[in-house]
């Protein structure tokens, strides 16, 4: 037995199935019904495909008529807004760092930063970062997304390592794999669903 | 760490998750009523207003500890906004997500704490 799951616009109705053997893994259609099942049998992870052939869904139930393609796809944007996140990371410890003064009165607010340019590219940044990141959570829900951007989180130490040429310890390492490990996770079901959509 | 640094880093904190799901909210509404609508544009204004607070807090701290120091703490708003995010915006939140969110957050502590 395992939970069947259909969606509409409005809420999600749940019954329990019984599957015919070796079922698990493949697509489970049942005729005269407007939804499909799909089963990862390794986590016994439930993957809800919304009907085909009327309007079609989004995993955010909404209708996804004009969904974008190109420039405007939603998973590009997400790469260029982790892109610029990356850059301006940088940019922004080596500004900060510039014209620290930690003991003036307003240090705490870090006001005093804007005083170096490199911030003020690093800003220019996070607002193209930001623009793209709005387009994402137009179309892509919160919990995935937002795991997904902190790919930034290892790329900062990777980045260090090949244009800096600072050390990586085994331990820093482990987290880098624990990371990749954790986005694949998150990206897999997304993976299965842009396919058959 | 100081009393101070830990309110700053919880705040800095706190003050990104709140934006990310107001954003998200208002971003939302776009696809029912478009943009021109006081909704929308007192949401992202509200989103953007949190972000500078953040952004400012964190320029503060960075002038004060190492970025690797500060990083352990961005890592945990991995879990927060996953965890708010199935209960503010009743997102799906399944077990695989759940785990994906844990390990990425575990690994970025790691990398940070090295």
């Amino acid at each position: 037995m395992i939970r069947c799951c259909r969606n509409s616009p409005t809420h999600t109705t749940c019954e329990l199935i019984r599957l015919p053997r070796r079922s698990t893994r493949h697509c489970h259609y049942r005729s005269g019904e407007s939804y499909r099942c799909v089963f990862a049998s390794s986590l016994r992870l439930q993957i809800i495909i919304p009907p085909l052939r009327e309007t079609s869904f989004d995993m955010t139930n909404q209708p996804m008529r004009h969904r974008p393609s190109g420039f405007g796809n939603p998973w590009l944007q997400l790469a260029l807004s982790v892109l610029c996140v990356l850059v301006s990371e940088f940019l922004l410890k080596r500004g900060a760092a510039d014209v620290a003064e930690p003991n003036s009165a307003w240090s705490w607010t870090g006001v005093n930063g804007l005083a170096s340019p490199l911030v003020w590219w690093a800003i220019l940044l996070i607002i193209a970062s930001f623009v793209s990141w709005l387009y994402v959570l137009r179309y892509i829900p919160l919990t995935i997304a937002f795991p997904l951007s902190r790919v930034v989180d290892i790329l900062v130490p990777l980045g260090c390592w090949i244009f800096l040429g600072e050390f990586i310890s085994t331990l820093r390492w482990c987290g880098i794999a624990l990371v990749v490990i954790g986005l694949a996770l998150v990206a897999k079901p997304i993976a299965q669903i842009e396919e058959r959509l | 760490m100081s009393f101070l640094a830990f309110f700053l880093i919880v705040a800095s904190l706190l003050s990104f998750v709140m934006a990310q799901l107001v954003l998200k909210r208002a971003m939302e509404s776009t696809r029912k009523s478009g943009f021109l609508n006081l909704k929308f544009s007192s949401r992202v204004a509200g989103g953007i207003a949190l972000m500078t607070i953040s952004f400012f807090l964190t320029l503060g701290l960075l002038q004060r500890f190492d970025l690797s120091y500060l990083y352990p703490f961005q890592g945990l708003s991995v879990i927060f906004i996953t965890v708010t995010a199935a209960v503010v915006l009743k997102e799906k939140l399944n077990l695989q997500l759940t785990i994906g969110a844990l390990l990425i957050s575990a690994g970025i502590v790691l990398v940070s704490l090295s």
